[in-house]
């Protein structure tokens, strides 16, 4: 189990906290046990012996979605909140604490490999042993399997020859609700079935999922044994070397959504943009922060079914910052399912291609 | 609570049952969701960023506890939540984003922790008049940056900008670090809508000026909480600045500097930012400048025209001093790095206690009082450090800024009180006032009835006027004895 890093946690509950404006969590929900250094001081005193693990505490060290939003004014390089309150999460499970929100969406992902259920949908045939493995993700195969679909139809205009596994939910949900042996085991089983694929390339196009390979397969002793590329810069590689050719589409003037884990720590911010203005005939208008300064959309660390209420109001927080008459775009699962809400239209990046592409 | 958590300060409980039937009243006015006895928001809103909460933070402690926590969404639910609480003589301590310095906002006698954080809209933009009226609970930063979006600035910049609300502004009469040219929160509010304790609702008039007597909205500036909550206020707003200018100089002696601010400001000029650091600071801020002179950096901002007037004006007066010109630069890394204050989070980790203790001085007594509170603090045992700058200026006098870092040893709550002690006796016999813009909270109380004299007596008939069953955030401004503090 990752350790808890006591001084960072201390850096964190000893500051004035300078950052909580970035917090999108106390921002909604006006509790100062969800403010950043709120959640820290809370995290501190169970790393400390002071404080016994309940439900209560276990709930408002939950309260983050992992946007990092209060890194971009944080004067701490080295500190990622959102990683310490997980790894302080995973403790509750050793002192049999569990959160009545997550126990039903845990039971299902042990029973199906998915926090939603059953998988559904059908996938083109399998290209066993193909260069290239696209994965799916568990939201997207639930929420728009449509965006499958696109992304299937993009590479196979590229003349890409690719392949889908029977895979399994990342684990990132296991461990975001505290259950580090089941995020462990899913991630053995996506490790086998990516390594007896053959392929030498993973691209997925859901940001959580790239962050769960990269960041906390190898923490877990599961790094996997091939190059892991994330969606948009992937779809902009094809596009440079000509394999994808765009055209105009019913669209005019799009907003570009920079999900925070693209933008904060694959630090994709332009490759997306470029994609964008490589579409002919289409404006594009800034939300009022955008890049690494971007806010969430509320979908960050499963709050979508942990905690839907914060959730829903993380992103209208979110959606009052977009132009008016544009069509939103984004490049993660999580983020179209918050920005849909309020009924505009909503794409990821793979639709907006496919519907672009010659 | 089985938690092995001390409650160093806690003076009393109400009775639990009372509290219980206020719970169940209280989610009638403004629904269960709004109203927790949950163990995390009792631990979260139970302190502020005064030093010896980390100093006890260290040590697995909160000074003391609430009972109870609720959210009002409306000044119609402040007042029922009031009125109630009244009624049963349970304790009210209001509470924004808690970036107060003084142990403003500690529950001492328990109670209920009124949190305002839901009550953070603009109410209205009035671009004709060049105001706004905003809920008390609306976080700073987030005001400015929706009065950015609409072209204009709210003029207010602590350096808590991010972690303070605007109510926290208006209780403590805070000052921004641009107050030279905007005002303080003071020059900036219009009127204040407030709830007394039993419930009264009351709005100022945003009107420019009134001669009907005193103003009683203007009551609640700076009155902690002890009279009751500032739900909203009208304040002045300003277009964004066309134009900006930076400089900043050195000077060999501290008060040949200051002698130049005393000029330039009584010939009428009104830079946004008039900083000047002592030599020790000037060095810790702006290593590039060595420790052996004195940085005073300016901004200045508004209408073209007159920028570019007052930066003529003001130079002539700087460069009369011999002053050197060292260029705008350091005045961006200022603006940088301002809001950046980690050192206080490592140095309390090394076993440090440190704090900033500001001041007002006039200007025949504003180096004499740097002198006297630096040697003071300097004297006390374990003491590290004690510099200062002036940070706010005016045709009479400025603020001073002290910071002090010491390493105590075991006692440092103890140490803490010593370094006050000292600065603040320092501080009073040099006729300096005991506080500028960080107000008084829980610690700077006892030094209350020096500061005001028979004020003080004012100041508590009108508390009890206004309060009398004492239930607004007992124990604070002075106002009545912090017993286990004061002991």
């Amino acid at each position: 189990m990752a350790e808890v890093n006591k001084e960072q946690l201390l850096n964190c509950a000893l500051c004035p906290n300078m950052c909580r404006c970035e917090c999108p969590v106390v921002q909604v929900l006006g509790r100062e046990a969800t403010a950043p250094a709120g959640k820290a001081r809370l995290a501190l005193m169970l790393e400390q012996g002071h404080l016994a693990w309940n439900e209560e505490i276990l709930e408002a060290v939950s309260n983050c979605l992992g946007c990092r939003g209060c890194a971009t004014l944080c004067p701490f390089p080295e500190l990622n909140l959102g990683d310490e309150l997980l790894n302080t999460r995973l403790k509750s499970k050793e002192a049999g604490i569990g959160l009545p929100a997550c126990n039903p969406y845990l039971g299902t992902l042990k029973k199906f490999g998915s926090p939603y259920g059953q998988k559904t949908g059908t996938w083109p045939a399998a290209n066993k042993g193909a260069e290239v493995l696209l994965f799916a993700g568990c939201t997207s195969t639930a929420n728009n399997p449509a965006s499958i679909g696109a992304a299937c139809h993009l590479l196979d205009k590229a003349g890409v020859t690719f392949q889908l596994i029977d895979e399994d939910c990342c684990g990132y949900p296991a461990a975001v609700w505290g259950d580090e042996d089941l995020a462990r085991q899913l991630a053995a089983e996506n490790k086998r079935k990516m390594t007896e694929s053959g392929a030498s390339l993973l691209v997925t196009n859901c940001p959580e999922c790239w962050l769960t390979f990269t960041e906390h397969y190898p923490e877990w002793n599961q790094e996997i044994p091939i190059q892991i590329i994330d969606g948009p810069s992937y779809y902009l590689q094809l596009i440079r070397e000509g394999r994808l050719e765009l055209k105009e589409n019913e669209l005019t003037a799009v907003s570009y959504h920079d999900p925070c884990i693209w933008a904060r720590v694959a630090k994709k911010v332009t490759e997306p943009r470029e994609i964008l203005r490589a579409i002919p005939g289409l404006n594009i208008e800034e939300p009022y922060s955008s890049g690494e300064a971007t806010r969430c959309c509320g979908g960050g660390s499963m709050f979508q079914l942990s905690f839907p209420q914060t959730a829903a109001a993380v992103a209208r927080r979110r959606l009052a910052e977009f132009p008016k008459d544009t069509a939103i775009v984004t490049a993660c699962p999580f983020c179209r399912e918050g920005l849909l809400q309020e009924g505009r239209p909503v794409l990821e990046l793979v639709e907006l291609l496919a519907i672009s592409v010659k | 609570m089985s938690d092995s958590i001390d409650t160093i300060l806690q003076e009393s409980y109400p009775d639990q049952v009372l509290i219980d039937d206020y719970a169940r009243e209280a989610a009638k006015i403004v629904g269960s969701e709004n109203v927790s006895i949950n163990q995390a928001d009792l631990l979260s809103t139970c302190r502020d960023y005064w030093p010896v909460n980390s100093i006890w933070m260290l040590e697995g402690a909160v000074p003391a506890l609430p009972q109870l926590v609720t959210w009002p969404r409306s000044t119609a639910e402040v007042s029922k939540l009031l009125a109630l609480a009244n009624d049963k003589k349970i304790p009210v301590i209001p509470y924004g984003e808690g970036s107060g310095t003084l142990g403003g906002v500690i529950p001492l006698r328990g109670g209920i922790m009124l949190d305002l954080k839901k009550m953070n809209r603009i109410r209205s933009l009035d671009e004709e008049n060049l105001m706004a009226t905003v809920e008390s609970g609306l976080n700073g930063a987030l005001y400015e940056e929706q009065l950015n979006r609409a072209g204009y600035t709210g003029g207010h910049f602590p350096q808590s900008l991010r972690c303070s609300s605007v109510g926290g502004w208006l209780a403590c009469r805070a000052a921004g670090q641009f107050s030279t040219r905007y005002g303080k929160i003071e020059d900036i509010t219009v009127s204040l809508e407030a709830v007394l304790p039993n419930g009264t609702i009351f709005s100022g008039r945003s009107v420019p000026r009134t001669a009907t007597g005193p103003r009683i909205d203007h009551l609640f500036l700076g009155s902690e909480g002890t009279l009751g909550v500032i739900t909203s206020a009208t304040l002045r707003i300003w277009p964004l600045p066309e134009k900006r200018y930076l400089a900043s100089y050195t000077f060999e002696r501290l008060e040949d500097a200051l002698e130049t601010i005393r000029l330039f400001m009584q010939a009428g000029t009104r830079p946004a930012v008039v900083r000047l650091y002592d030599a020790q600071e000037t060095g810790n801020h702006f290593p590039e400048l060595g420790n052996k002179r004195c940085v005073l950096i300016l901004l200045i901002e508004g209408n073209t025209e007159i920028v570019e007037a007052e930066a003529a004006v003001i130079k002539k007066y700087v460069l009369a001093r011999k002053a050197t010109d060292t260029g705008p630069e350091h005045v961006e890394n200022w603006l940088e790095k301002r809001f950046n204050i980690s050192v206080a989070s490592v140095l309390f980790q090394k076993g440090a206690v440190l704090d900033t203790i500001e001041v007002c001085t006039n200007w025949h007594n504003a180096h004499s009082t740097y002198l006297a509170m630096q040697k003071a603090l300097l004297a006390v045992e374990g003491t590290l450090l004690a510099s200062g700058h002036y940070s706010h200026v005016y045709p009479e006098g400025a603020a001073l800024y002290m910071t002090t870092v010491g390493f105590p040893g075991d006692d440092k709550v103890n140490f803490y009180k010593n370094i006050w002690q000292a600065a603040m006796e320092a501080c009073l016999a040099e006729g300096a006032a005991i506080s500028h813009h960080h107000g008084i909270g829980l610690h700077r109380g006892l030094w209350m009835a020096d500061e005001h004299g028979t004020g003080l007596l004012v100041l508590r008939r009108i508390k009890k006027a206004l309060d009398p069953h004492g239930i607004m955030n007992p124990g604070k401004l002075g106002l009545e004895e912090a017993r286990k503090w004061q002991k």
